[in-house]
């Protein structure tokens, strides 16, 4: 059970004792006013390069966490977004990409979003990249400001989805649903990280489950992910198999335990596992299968 | 082990050796015995004393009682709290046996009305420091979360001790995490004390008898956790008639019956308890069923069942038997057919032997077994995944009490611990065997301990109490340990003023694995390992103890200073699930607890209770090691149960004999606790909404507001009922003023409810209980 699980619960025992009317004793849950200290704010780097794909990256700053974005720093600008967000956008960051040739490709700040996956980007290449499993690629990226962010990152190598499968349950009506089986086999000598994702429909959408899984207990045997009972008749369902490495699982465990800590009393938190050095953020190569089914 | 701490046992074990050595002269015999209720039960605690040599004692966890008397004609008196005192002409002519037996007092409440001064008297002159006795009657009448009393809960209401949070039956003492303290129930170890998350502990307040906390100054025969001992005894059933009793509450209700064996030569003791809130979740299930945005609350109960046996197999021998079962059960079933079923729950069991070789020797050898164990299935279709996790001890133990003169008792014993820790079991399977994978990380562990200890009674003024425990354990071909010297000492001013000191080093071989700062079911138990060292404490007591108003007061003042290494933390994100590899989890720092703890006890008259305050300090320190940086890059930080002030009043009050009133209250400074500085924004890898990613600076640097709460609470004594026995209702009020006490805070975003636009960033601060009223109805008959 998880904390917000565990609140409920407890909250439902308080309800049970407080059936007499004494429910009307206020919320427990209020706003208040936290005086944190300063916080210096640091270059985010983000940036997944796949082969035969023009490369782009996204640069924006880290803010204090109860800013509400009335400013920006001096030398950076403020994108709004579509639901009311905004993030701090430095303007003056220069980013080099260093491929396996040794050769530097110049990333030049054109700011916009890429059609296939609908992601925002700062920074875009001047040709698609070749990444074969086991080149190397480095990163550099400077601001005016002192600050400078450098990462390397090595290609993985392709691990094929074996199968996908699904099943529906007994149901006949609107509860009628099906789970989903993604099935591969896991390579005996190396220690290996995934990245499973399902998604409905264009994969550019919400994914409907997100799983980062490493071999420890399967190493070198074919492994399946099942999800639960939740896809509905006619859905499309896109399974993609990243094979990742260590340091972009360590990264995505990290976020995920920085995100869970923030309301969650028993949850240890995490600070960011970066895969880049001088600031925040993630550089790394995407490698991955696809395989896509109707369910009917 | 330092050089300087072998020195320091060697002179505590001379110490040990030399001191029985002095003896007087005079002809004196030992009169012992045993101190029980009308009903048969035993009763630890009572004073037996010849008030006209200024000589007494008090009776041991089982009853029992030694005095060593000069010969010829001495007058006993015996009292204890709630029973009438009585008084004994005894004639000494060589070493006896005499057996108390106390009526009730009329007042079945009245245990504050009749309490003799003299337990007061008896704690100004023990040598032992650091210990809390707490009887189940007054955990009874104290006010109580959901009206569940919680006896650790009430010792949460004494100096030195902290909650785990609100609600929690968790226990910090002097600096110390949970995992720390020896809970032990019969003297056979209980791994995890408390049900749901620790909100309600695991005793059930029918079956307990009474609870003694040691906070420093560790008697030798305890060992093996770092910060203290938190020693439960069950209560005996009643050896002269059947009874019945029980209460009726708003989550559990409680049943227990009790009973003579063979006419008296013995009695048992069977009691159970089972919350029904999963009826109150099942209820609101159904009324939001079909609501869109509703998830429903998982069906939840515990239960738990006690039993205890005695038997006197004759003049000097005694048969004990103490089981304990107690199950956590969480169960979800989706209506498209996933099923999740979660259990989780300690069981044990001790048989002991006692033999009274004569009233200088008494033997007691115990063999016990206990557990702990955690199962998580969840399935669908063909495909099923499980996780478990279990600790399994069996343990045989003797201890010998040597009573050789007035001036010595001495005590000796063994143990033997058997552990196997199933540490990590997973499977995930199929029924087509498409799916088949998993891990069982088992291991094995010896833990040894031999003690002896001496409590010396130098003259009138100054006592001692030695002792030595050499401790060991071994896990596969790796062996660890050590000497543990104890010793403490009292020294008498006056017949009012004493001071006391004391020093303790402790040895822990199992630790907790957890990172939650709280207690989950999920916790693992792990062994002392090549790369797990075992933790270690000392710590160094002092205090004068002051008796007041004409010895109806204790007011006692106490200093302490505790520091340890190699204790365990985690690093940051440790994978503490489903991890064959957990060594490589672990962290090993320092850490540091001292303070002081004023304590002012009244227990005799119509108004009792305690006023506590501590002012305290817990500091940790993990050091950068295993590719890490550390913990906070090595630098000193507070853990999160570290409270710099913590004031504690507890008053109960006899209104009439019908009526008893009481209030308890508690104020703590804000608990340490870490929230995020800063965020940046990440959109991964397609585009599903841009996720605010808190960046959080060093551990706990941040505290939450400071705790208090009062609770209030009234036992109204009804008239019998034509059955006969004893009823009462039990009205507790817990949070009377409503107080919104800080549980967590979270950062969330804020919006604009037209537009469900984003419009900033807030802090939240949640809260876990309002003030809550509860109603439990007891019975005894």
């Amino acid at each position: 059970m998880d904390s917000l699980g565990f609140v409920r619960l407890t909250r439902a025992l308080g309800a049970a004792t407080l059936l007499g009317g004494l429910a009307g004793c206020g919320s427990l849950q209020k706003d208040i006013d936290v005086p944190l200290p300063a916080y210096a704010n640091e270059l985010v780097v983000e940036c997944y390069l796949e082969n035969g794909r023009v490369p782009r990256l996204t640069v924006t700053e880290s803010v204090p966490y109860l800013d509400n974005s009335q400013a920006a720093a001096a030398g950076s600008y403020l994108l709004k977004l579509s639901n009311g967000q905004s993030v701090q956008l430095p303007a003056d960051v220069a980013v080099k990409l260093v491929l396996p040739s040794g050769r530097t490709m110049n990333m030049a700040f054109k700011p916009g979003m890429d059609e296939t996956t609908g992601k925002y980007y700062t920074h875009i290449g001047t040709a698609p990249i070749t990444a074969r499993a086991g080149q190397q690629f480095a990163l550099d990226a400077q601001d005016q400001r002192g600050r400078h962010v450098t990462g390397t990152a090595v290609v993985p190598t392709f691990i094929p989805i074996d199968s996908v499968k699904y099943k529906f349950n007994a149901e006949s009506d609107t509860s009628r649903r099906a789970y989903f089986m993604t099935k591969w086999t896991d390579p005996a000598a190396t220690t290996d990280y995934y990245r499973l994702m399902l998604h409905k429909g264009r994969p550019s959408n919400n994914s409907e489950t997100d799983n980062d899984i490493r071999d420890r207990l399967f190493n070198g045997q074919p492994y399946a992910q099942v999800t639960r009972y939740r896809f509905r008749p006619n859905d499309t369902v896109t399974a993609t198999l990243y094979h990742v490495d260590s340091l972009y699982f360590d990264f995505r465990q990290s976020v995920r335990n920085a995100r869970n800590a923030n309301g969650n009393p028993f949850s240890q938190p995490s600070g960011i596992h970066s895969t880049v050095q001088g600031g925040v953020g993630v550089f790394t190569v995407l490698v991955k299968d696809q395989k896509r089914l109707i369910l009917r | 082990m330092s050089r300087i701490a072998l020195r320091n046992s060697v002179l505590i074990s001379l110490l040990v050796v030399l001191l029985p050595g002095l003896s007087l002269g005079q002809v004196r015999y030992l009169l012992s015995g045993i101190v029980r209720a009308a009903d048969g039960t035993a009763l630890p605690g009572a004073t037996v004393a010849v008030p006209a040599i200024g000589l007494g004692t008090a009776t041991e966890a089982d009853g029992t009682y030694q005095l060593n008397l000069p010969a010829g004609p001495q007058q006993v008196v015996v009292s204890f709290v709630g029973y009438t005192s009585q008084t004994a002409d005894v004639k000494l002519t060589h070493n006896q046996r005499y057996n108390f037996t106390l009526a009730a007092s009329q007042s079945e409440l009245g245990e504050v009305m009749v309490r003799g001064q003299q337990s007061l008297k008896e704690k100004l002159t023990t040598t032992q420091m650091g210990v809390e006795h707490l009887s189940i009657r007054e955990a009874k009448l104290l006010p109580a979360l959901f009206g569940e009393v919680d006896i650790l809960k009430t010792l949460q209401l004494k100096p030195g001790v902290q909650s785990g949070g609100e609600g929690s039956s968790g226990l910090f003492v002097r600096g110390g995490s949970s995992d720390q303290n020896l809970v032990a129930l019969d003297n056979v170890l209980v791994y995890n004390p408390n049900h749901l998350f620790g909100l309600f502990s695991v005793f059930n307040s029918d079956a307990v008898q009474s609870v003694d906390l040691y906070k420093a100054g560790f008697p030798a025969q305890f060992g093996g956790r770092l910060s203290s001992v938190v020693d439960v005894k069950l209560r005996e059933g009643d050896r002269q008639k059947f009874t019945t009793s029980g209460g009726i509450g708003l989550i559990s209700s409680r049943l227990s019956f009790e009973g003579p064996i063979n006419k008296g030569k013995g009695s048992f003791l069977v009691s159970g308890r089972r919350t029904y809130f999963d009826i109150f979740t099942r209820a609101l299930n159904r009324a939001n069923a079909g609501k869109e945005d509703y998830s429903p609350i998982p069906d939840y109960y515990f239960y738990d069942f006690n039993a205890k046996a005695n038997y006197t197999l004759g003049e000097k021998d005694q048969l004990f038997f103490t089981g304990y079962l107690g199950r956590d059960i969480f169960g979800f079933t989706s209506p498209n057919g996933f099923k999740s079923n979660f259990t989780w729950g300690n069981t044990l069991g001790v048989l002991r032997w006692q033999h009274v070789f004569s009233p200088k020797l008494t033997l007691n050898t115990s063999a016990a077994v206990t557990t702990y164990k955690y199962d998580l299935n969840n399935s669908i279709d063909q495909f099923s995944f499980n996780l478990g996790s279990t600790i399994l001890d069996f343990t045989q133990r003797a201890d010998l009490d040597y009573v050789p003169n007035e001036r010595h008792t001495i005590k000796v014993g063994a143990m033997l611990t058997e552990h196997q820790f199933g540490v990590g079991r997973l499977q995930r399977s199929s029924q087509d065997n498409s799916v088949n994978f998993g891990a069982d990380v088992n291991y094995v562990g010896q833990e040894a301990g031999l003690y002896a200890s001496d409590n010396f009674k130098a003259s009138e003024k100054l006592q001692l109490e030695g002792g030595l425990r050499l401790s060991g354990f071994r896990s596969g071909s790796d062996a660890y340990g050590g000497i543990e010297p104890r010793a403490s000492a009292r020294y008498s001013l006056s017949d009012k003023v004493a001071l006391k000191g004391s020093y303790a080093l402790m040895y822990q071989y199992v630790h907790l694995v957890s990172n939650s700062g709280a207690s989950l079911p999920t916790d693992i138990w792990y062994p002392s390992r090549l790369s797990v060292r075992p933790e270690r404490s000392q710590q160094v007591s002092t205090g004068v103890s002051y008796l007041l108003g004409d010895g109806k007061y204790l007011l006692t003042n106490e200093v302490y200073y505790k520091w340890a290494r190699n204790v365990i933390d985690f690093k940051d994100g440790a994978q503490i699930f489903a991890n064959n590899d957990l060594d490589s989890q672990f962290l090993f720092g320092r850490g540091w607890a001292y303070g002081n703890e004023l304590y002012l006890e009244k227990k005799t008259g119509k108004t009792t209770g305690w006023v506590g305050y501590t002012l305290a300090w817990t500091k940790r320190n993990f050091p950068p090691q295993l590719g890490t940086t550390g913990i906070n890059n090595g630098k000193d930080f507070y853990p999160n149960y570290d409270r710099r002030h913590n004031l504690n009043v507890v008053v109960l009050h006899q209104l009439n004999t019908r009526i008893d009133l009481t209030a308890s209250f508690v104020y703590t400074s804000g608990a340490p606790t870490t929230l995020p500085l800063g965020r940046f924004a990440l959109q991964d890898i397609y585009q599903g909404g841009i996720q605010a990613v808190p960046i959080y600076p060093d551990r706990n640097t941040y505290r939450l507001i400071p705790y208090h709460r009062l609770d209030l609470g009234m036992v109204y004594k009804l008239r019998p009922s034509r059955m006969g026995g004893n009823r009462d209702l039990t009205f507790s009020i817990y949070n009377a003023y409503n107080r919104r006490n800080a549980y967590f805070i979270y950062f969330d975003q804020t919006r604009d409810k037209a537009t469900d636009k984003v419009t900033g960033y807030a802090a939240r601060q949640v809260s876990l209980f309002p003030l809550i009223p509860s109603l439990t109805y007891n019975f005894r008959f």
